[in-house]
């Protein structure tokens, strides 16, 4: 079966499952849903379907896996939004067009992700730019600086950072892999890259730091040191690298933790949430027994105990960076386990891609955005689950947020512009090859 | 390149791995554990989410519904207060007591035995429905029982000696249930102890009640009968001490049925010393003191009678001195009973010697319709042989026919009863009365017990009992 049969028959599959659960829900709480809902059903297949016959024109031999993944995650996060907070599921629909459309830009403007490289210091700018406009501009949310407004919308610019660093560091990366893994001189008998080589790895450093302390936010300061870090090694082999980010990191997180109170309380609160059931700790608390509750089967989709009398979800944020717990609960340990495996799934074809592409560049930036993908799931995933401290990032696909669909839907479009030429090398189409060869 | 980039791949894999192991720790290993931490009110918030079952009486009138507002149901009390302290509370704040702890897996439709429907439901995982539970109470002579008990702090519990079913439960001080929660500060700090099950967990003196466990051991043993003759001085001494009978009385020589119709204490502590502690205490034992009832209701909601010591029950073989023996036999001494115990020697009596176990319900009927419980009566003590039983039955006539007890006579029915009155030293009486009714097939038997009263058991508890005696008697139909 040609590879986008096959991403048809998944997308199928997907639409299947999700109108399942979608049914579920709607039958849970039947009397409080018009034919509205149906109409969001239909914008949805509308929209993936629509996404896929653009992938057959633009790229017929993309990766057929990550728009069915894409589609199935969106669809379990659109289904548990509408659960918990009906309003929401229009918007996020509304989000989901808009992502929509920035894929299709992305696709129609790049075309080949290669282009992408020659414009590598603007794009690595924009995305600091992006970072500085959070810090000058931001508006705090649940003690984290993350978001601005603008347009009557809020943003968060650090979603859309992410791919850009994660380009430019692919790029920048691939082009001084070799002065950076070539030791110089030893310390302690381990070889050691001259000092100078050591420069990005500061400034990523102070980048991540300026994170926690101004927009107080862990997670993403986490979540892009880890970045730079992986494609550091990626790019070099070289442990050093890994060792030093570690060492930083930790040292930068230790001073977090002694100027930023905010960042202070969720550490305490990991280490032990009960003191503060009714305090800072009653999210987490919350969050932990809503999931236990989910037990193996969980209580199925708009069937489980989320909302109080009033409409409120019991756990603070429930749609947004605690919507795994929500799917814990409906969905039981089963389909917990089964959506941490499709993510994973996702993150396993990202390196794929990057394993079998041709160029340097292409292999760091598949392999940099499903790190930043899988790193992102694992943070807010841990996180909910009291697995590492809790900090405030989306669940990709899933949690309510238009910045975060539409990021991460851009992140889809490079992956399947990676893939797509990767395979199309790889079947060793001759005229294709001098068609690329051509382009440089 | 690409080895540095599946090693990443394997970290990433393990850390995804990691989150599995974690969810399975927090959703199976520990899944219990959280769902009972205090911290976690999940799971009364959720049950307030299935419409609660009924608790009905033995009449089929609703004593405990259940209203739906907003989602969520809540309960009401379309008869106002109707034994609260024994059906108990249920509260998100507070959490549960009495009947609505204990029967709460019914109540919800979360227990296993409720039918086809039920488990077709917990399949699909659908919200179940409560099952309705009728109970053995009957709401009216309850009422008359509270009513009776108005401005007094004191008990009155009432079984079919036949069955053990319980036909009325009432404690005062009372409350309202339909707005505990407001009240909650106020009950719970009252000294009168208004959330207190009195029938259940109050633990008296039973005075001159008790003598009829000490009867049923004379008579048991053999070395004592109906007319087996003593003579009474006003003083019995012993030990170094002395027994002497309530308001200083002398009665001369008297029966064993004049002494109980009469309440000599200087027999009855006679009689003790004769049986000695070993058969007093088994005795006691025989109508269950030392255990506790088989009362389906939550722990400590349900207290043993028997000797009590600072530390709480003593064991049956506890050292007693002969003067403590013959205080023993008068009910006084270290000797604690609730008026369930003592309802329950009164319903011993009445029914040949056999102690049936009590009991509050009748039957359990499923969301569907079906009855899935019911309650089949069963002996829980043999207390005596028959002839016992019928020796007594005969003495505690006598008792409401001319004896301390002739307030709680009832006109065409033959009502057979003990009085007590156990003085508190502080001027104030705690006044008993143990009876069954009609005494030749008796279908009611009743433990009544008035606390800081001025008068006595003859005078304070006998007439109430008559007055819900003859309620009981009244109804169309009993348990």
């Amino acid at each position: 079966m040609s590879r986008r049969n096959l991403e048809l028959l998944f997308l199928v599959l997907a639409g299947a499952v999700s109108t399942m659960a979608y049914v579920s829900v709607y039958t849970g709480r039947f009397r409080e849903i018009g034919s509205v809902s149906i109409i969001y059903g239909l914008i949805f297949v509308a929209i993936f379907f629509g996404l896929h016959l653009l992938i057959r024109l633009v790229l017929p031999q993309a990766d057929p896996f990550l728009l069915p993944i894409t589609a199935l995650l969106a669809a379990v996060g659109l289904t548990e939004i509408f659960r918990i907070k009906p309003a929401l599921a229009l918007a996020q629909g509304q989000w989901l067009l808009v992502g929509a459309a920035l894929f299709v830009i992305t696709l129609l403007v790049v075309r080949d992700h290669k282009k992408l490289d020659r414009y590598r210091y603007l794009i690595g700018a924009v995305g600091l730019v992006l970072l500085v406009i959070t810090i000058v501009l931001g508006t705090t949310v649940n003690g984290a600086k993350l978001w601005i407004h603008a347009f009557g919308m809020s943003i968060q610019p650090s979603e859309f950072a992410k791919l850009a660093i994660v380009v430019f560091l692919a790029g920048y990366l691939d082009d001084k892999k070799v002065l950076l893994s070539v030791p110089t001189r030893h310390v302690l008998g381990v070889p050691v890259p001259a000092t100078k080589y050591f420069g990005p790895l500061l400034i990523m450093w102070v980048l991540s730091l300026a994170m926690l302390v101004f927009m107080k936010d862990f997670g993403m300061a986490l979540l892009f040191m880890s970045i730079f870090v992986a494609l550091m090694y990626m790019a070099t082999a070289r442990v050093v690298y890994v060792a030093a980010g570690v060492g930083m990191f930790a040292a930068a997180a230790a001073i977090a933790l002694m100027i930023v109170p905010h960042v202070q309380d969720r550490f305490t609160v990991w280490l032990d949430p009960w003191p503060y059931a009714s305090t800072t700790g009653y999210q987490l608390l919350q969050s932990l027994f809503t999931i236990a509750d989910g037990g193996i089967l969980g209580s199925g989709f708009g069937r489980g105990f989320l909302l109080f009398t009033n409409r409120q979800p019991v756990v603070p944020d429930l749609q947004t960076d605690f919507i795994f717990a929500a799917i814990a609960n409906e969905m039981g340990i089963l389909g917990a386990a089964g959506v941490v495996l499709v993510y994973l799934l996702f993150v396993w074809r990202g390196f794929r891609i990057a394993v079998y592409a041709p160029d340097g560049f292409s292999k760091l930036l598949a392999a940099g955005l499903a790190t930043a993908f899988g790193l992102q799931t694992f943070i807010i995933i841990g996180g909910v689950t009291r697995l590492i401290p809790l900090t405030g990032v989306t669940l990709p696909f899933v949690s309510y947020g238009g910045s975060s669909i539409t990021a991460n839907l851009m992140l889809v479009a490079l992956l399947l512009m990676v893939s797509n030429r990767t395979n199309i090398i790889l079947a060793g189409s001759e005229l294709e090859r001098r068609r690329l060869a051509e382009r440089g | 390149m690409n080895r540095a980039i599946a090693k990443v791949f394997i970290v990433g894999a393990v850390l995804f791995v990691a989150l599995i192991v974690n969810l399975t720790w927090i959703m199976v290993v520990r899944a219990d554990w959280f769902q009972h931490r205090a911290e976690n009110k999940r799971s009364i918030a959720k049950e307030m989410k299935i419409a609660r079952g009924d608790l009905l009486g033995f009449d089929g009138t609703v004593i405990a519904g259940s209203e739906r507002r907003s989602g969520y149901y809540y309960r009401v009390y379309p008869q106002g207060t109707v034994a609260p302290q024994l059906l108990g509370y249920d509260s998100v704040r507070y959490g549960r007591s009495g009947i609505e702890a204990q029967l709460n897996d019914v109540l919800t439709g979360e227990a296993n035995d409720l039918g086809v429907q039920s488990w077709i439901d917990k399949l699909l995982s659908r919200k179940p429905v409560g099952a309705d539970v009728r109970l053995t109470l009957v709401p009216e002579v309850q009422k008359t029982a509270q009513q009776a008990l108005r401005g007094q702090k004191g008990a009155v519990i009432v079984l079919d000696p036949q069955t053990g079913a319980l036909i009325a439960s009432a404690s005062s001080p009372t409350y309202d249930p339909a707005n505990l929660e407001e009240q909650w500060a106020r009950l719970s700090t009252d000294e009168s102890a208004p959330l207190l099950n009195r029938p259940t967990q109050g633990l008296y003196v039973p005075g001159s009640a008790f003598k009829v466990v000490t009867a049923t051991a004379a008579l048991d043993s053999g070395k004592v009968s109906a007319d087996t003759q003593f003579v009474d001085t006003g003083t019995y001494v012993v030990f170094g001490g002395k027994v002497t009978n309530y308001g200083g009385a002398v009665y001369g020589p008297n029966s064993f049925t004049t002494a109980l119709t009469y309440s000599i204490n200087t027999t009855f502590a006679k009689v003790g010393n004769t049986l000695t502690r070993k058969r007093l205490i088994a005795g006691m034992e025989q109508y269950g003191f030392y255990e506790t009832p088989p009362l389906p209701l939550p722990a400590g909601e349900v207290a043993p009678s028997g000797r009590y010591g600072k530390k709480g029950l003593l064991a049956p073989d506890a050292f007693m001195d002969p003067l403590d023996v013959a205080w023993a036999a008068c009910g006084q001494e270290k000797i604690l009973a609730t008026p369930l115990q003592m309802a329950l020697v009164a319903a011993g009596v009445a029914n040949g010697g056999r102690v049936m176990a009590p009991y509050y319900v009748q039957t359990v009927r499923s969301a569907s319709g079906a009855v899935v419980r019911k309650t089949e009566p069963k002996v829980w003590m043999v207390a005596m042989t028959p002839q016992t039983a019928t020796t007594l039955n005969t003495m505690m006539r006598r008792v409401v026919e001319e004896g301390t007890g002739t307030a709680a006579a009832l006109e065409g029915i033959a009502v057979a009863g003990k009085t007590g009155t156990a003085e508190k030293g502080d001027g104030t009486n705690l006044a008993w009365f143990i009876a069954f009714a009609p005494a030749d097939n008796p279908t009611v038997a009743i433990a009544v017990v008035i606390e800081d009263t001025q008068s006595t058991g003859g005078a304070a508890a006998a007439p109430l009992a008559a007055t819900v005696i003859k309620s009981a008697l009244a109804q169309p139909g009993l348990p």
